[in-house]
């Protein structure tokens, strides 16, 4: 925990990075400061660009794109930074990024809410910045964003699952954009569950083509390429664009799922899937991206997808793991690692002859029934 | 037929072989540690080695390879937490079994340390003793024993870097985990340029971690990772004694990307150079650059304090 306000002078304007869709909630929990929010500008090109040029050569690429949002905030009048916290060199990203940008010459607070995911501790942390702050008004405020985040997880895993299929261009984006537009400022818990509903009912009435032995992907990994589209060139949508039933299963909601108390149990069962390839846990999302793939490829699943930043330790501890379950199985991953230096083009090509392979094994399971899958696409690196 | 127990000279060896090493032979299992680093070993590893993996964890794959048939078992630990509140580098989480995957031939035996969840060095060492000693109490013996050897251990090596730092002459230290400063391939040929030019070289070893800690604080307070924070702790202790120091970083080293930019930020005033190394390290290059560094200090110390600042190279 660490807040340091010495050098705000005049009106609080707040910001702090983007992930996905997920600023809406952070808004909740942010409006509690009582101050201005400054949302950083959408991630551009311009944000990696200014990230990577004052971040420290090989550090992972979140590094980089939480940066570049900082600075484009500060540009944009912010004075108040907000860093989380996580299991792995995450953990240690505020203190960096702060002595970064003092270097730059920003003069700014900034609230590092290190140690994880403990409300307790960002109670304390918020109450430091906003001394009218009560523990009822914190706790509904997070009921709220709890609220919405799953509200955003459910919509968004159902737009996974269906936008492939859509007889329609389009019509899963117009309802997911009104949906977003509304959610963002619907702040009571009933307002939301009919938001929700509503919107999952105007989702599952879109017209669609489902072919019968369509592809299914699952997409494991790092969690914030995973959650942040931007970073990995909407993959999912690339995917989706190929006739894929794409789905995904590190959300925030699940990271609230497993966090706490839970959190012990949840990894002896992650163990548990990963068996016989981990013994242990391997740090952050490591061991769920073993045992997620393990388990997909035993439900049938036709492929993997394993994202992660380039040099990211925890993930690169479970491609061992990975690798060898492939092999074994001859059930395919493929390996895509994002750094400042990820080629668009690159990314299509290596995914058009990915879904071509999973599609030409499914035809020959599905037609002379014989089980020859090609070797799994074991490659590295997507640059 | 005596007992055999394979020690990869890789990674943690370098920090913990005397508590290995006397732990063993006071139980009477020999012990067989690989050849200091070569190139086969490193290319062996390289093979074996997910693409991004960084270099040491390459480096200590080809040790464990190079140790099949050789043992019954190799030691592998798994170190999660030395202390509550802090944390150990992800690769020593994953070593074990990116071990067991990679090279799936090679019976490994591993101890796990994870001192937040209650689980100690010595239970699971004396775990791992009990598999070739079935005497508890003669297991016990010898991991205390041992560990007061290791301590001991610390203590000298501490002593002496003391001493090398209170002497006249120019004085470099070089900050980097053990496992890269006294491995064959990656630290030693520095170390050796460091010394042709008749420099003294201070590594970054300390032997309290309660000193380590206090002083680290002063650079980082929120550093999470134990082994980071020694080398903070060294680079306190010494700055005021040296002439200059060299950050030695492996590619893509996770904790030193972010350790190695807060410390060129904060440490001002004395003359400070990176140097990463990958698998394909020239030495050329890399001696070309020494030598300006250490010309460059030189230079800084003739002109006494007329040159102010320094920097950064």
């Amino acid at each position: 925990m660490s807040v340091d306000l010495s050098r705000v002078s005049g009106a609080r304007r707040v910001s702090f990075p983007h992930m996905g869709n997920y600023s809406i909630p952070v808004k909740t929990l942010a409006a509690e400061l009582d101050c201005e929010i400054v949302e950083p500008p959408r991630m551009t090109r311009r944000t990696l660009e200014l990230g990577a040029r004052h971040s420290p050569e090989f550090v992972c690429i979140p590094f980089k794109y939480n940066l570049g949002n900082y600075i484009e905030a500060l540009e944009a009048g912010a004075n108040l930074l907000i860093q989380a916290g996580g299991g792995c060199r995450f953990g240690y990203y505020g203190e960096v990024q702060e002595a970064i940008l003092r270097d730059l010459g920003y003069e700014f607070g900034m609230v590092r809410l290190v140690g994880g995911f403990s409300v307790r501790e960002h109670y304390r942390d918020f109450k430091a910045v906003n001394p009218r702050l009560n523990v009822r008004r914190a706790l509904q405020a997070y009921r709220v964003a709890i609220r919405q985040t799953r509200a955003l997880d459910r919509v968004e895993d159902h737009v996974r699952r269906n936008v492939a299929f859509e007889a329609e261009e389009g019509a899963h984006d117009r309802v997911h954009a009104a949906f977003l537009a509304e959610l963002d400022g619907t702040r009571d818990l009933r307002g939301i569950a009919a938001l929700e509903e509503r919107t999952l009912g105007e989702l599952a009435a879109i017209p669609a083509e489902r072919p019968r032995d369509l592809l299914r992907v699952g997409v494991v990994g790092e969690l914030y390429v995973l959650m942040e589209p931007f970073s990995n060139h909407f993959v999912e949508r690339e995917l989706a664009k190929r006739g894929v039933e794409v789905h995904r299963f590190v959300t925030v909601s699940a990271m609230i799922d497993h966090a706490g108390r839970k959190k012990h149990a949840y990894l002896d069962r992650m163990i548990e899937h990963a068996d016989p390839y981990l013994r242990y846990h391997i740090g952050a999302d490591g061991t769920e991206s073993v045992a997620m793939t393990h388990k997909l490829m035993r439900e049938g699943f036709d492929g993997v997808l394993h994202l992660k930043p380039f040099g990211c330790m925890p993930e690169v501890n479970a491609m061992s793991a990975l690798q060898r379950l492939s092999r074994e199985h001859t059930f395919p991953v493929l390996f895509i690692s994002y750094d400042a230096q990820t080629s668009e083009t690159g990314l299509r090509t290596r995914l058009d002859a990915f879904c071509d392979m999973l599609r030409m094994s499914k035809d020959r399971r599905t037609g002379a029934g014989a089980d020859d899958a090609p070797a799994a696409l074991a490659s590295q690196g997507g640059r | 037929m005596q007992a055999t127990i394979g020690l990869p000279r890789s990674l943690l060896y370098h920090k913990y072989h005397v508590l290995w090493t006397s732990f063993f032979e006071a139980i009477e299992v020999e012990t067989v540690t690989s050849p200091p680093s070569n190139r086969a070993i490193l290319e062996r590893g390289v093979e074996l080695a997910v693409d991004e993996t960084c270099v040491p964890l390459k480096v200590f794959l080809g040790h464990v390879d190079s140790l099949r048939g050789r043992a019954d078992y190799v030691l592998v630990p798994r170190i999660v937490t030395l202390a509550k509140g802090e944390t150990a580098c992800v690769k020593f989480l994953g070593a074990f079994d990116i071990a067991r995957n990679a090279i799936p031939d090679v019976p490994l035996i591993e101890y796990n340390v994870d001192v937040a969840a209650g689980i100690r060095e010595r239970d699971e060492l004396c775990r791992v003793g009990r598999v070739f000693e079935r005497n508890g109490r003669r297991v016990r013996r010898a991991y205390d024993h041992a560990k007061r050897e290791q301590q001991r251990h610390a203590a000298e090596v501490s002593a002496e870097q003391m001493a090398i730092a209170e002497r006249d002459g120019v004085k470099v230290l070089v900050v980097g985990h053990a496992y890269n400063l006294y491995d064959e391939l990656l630290g030693r040929p520095i170390r050796e340029t460091l010394a042709r030019q008749g420099v003294e070289v201070l590594c970054s070893e300390l032997a309290d971690m309660e000193q380590a800690r206090t002083l680290a604080r002063r650079v980082s307070a929120d550093i999470p990772w134990t082994y980071n924070k020694e080398l903070l702790g060294a680079l306190e202790l010494y700055r005021e004694r040296v002439d200059g120091v060299i950050f030695l970083v492996t590619f893509p080293c996770g904790p030193d990307s972010l350790m190695t930019e807060l410390c060129m930020r904060r440490v001002k005033g004395l003359p400070a150079i990176t140097i990463v190394l990958d698998e394909l390290q020239g030495e050329a290059g890399l001696n070309t650059r020494i030598e300006s560094f250490v010309d460059l200090i030189r230079a800084r110390g003739r002109a006494g304090s007329g040159v102010a600042g320094g920097g950064a190279l």
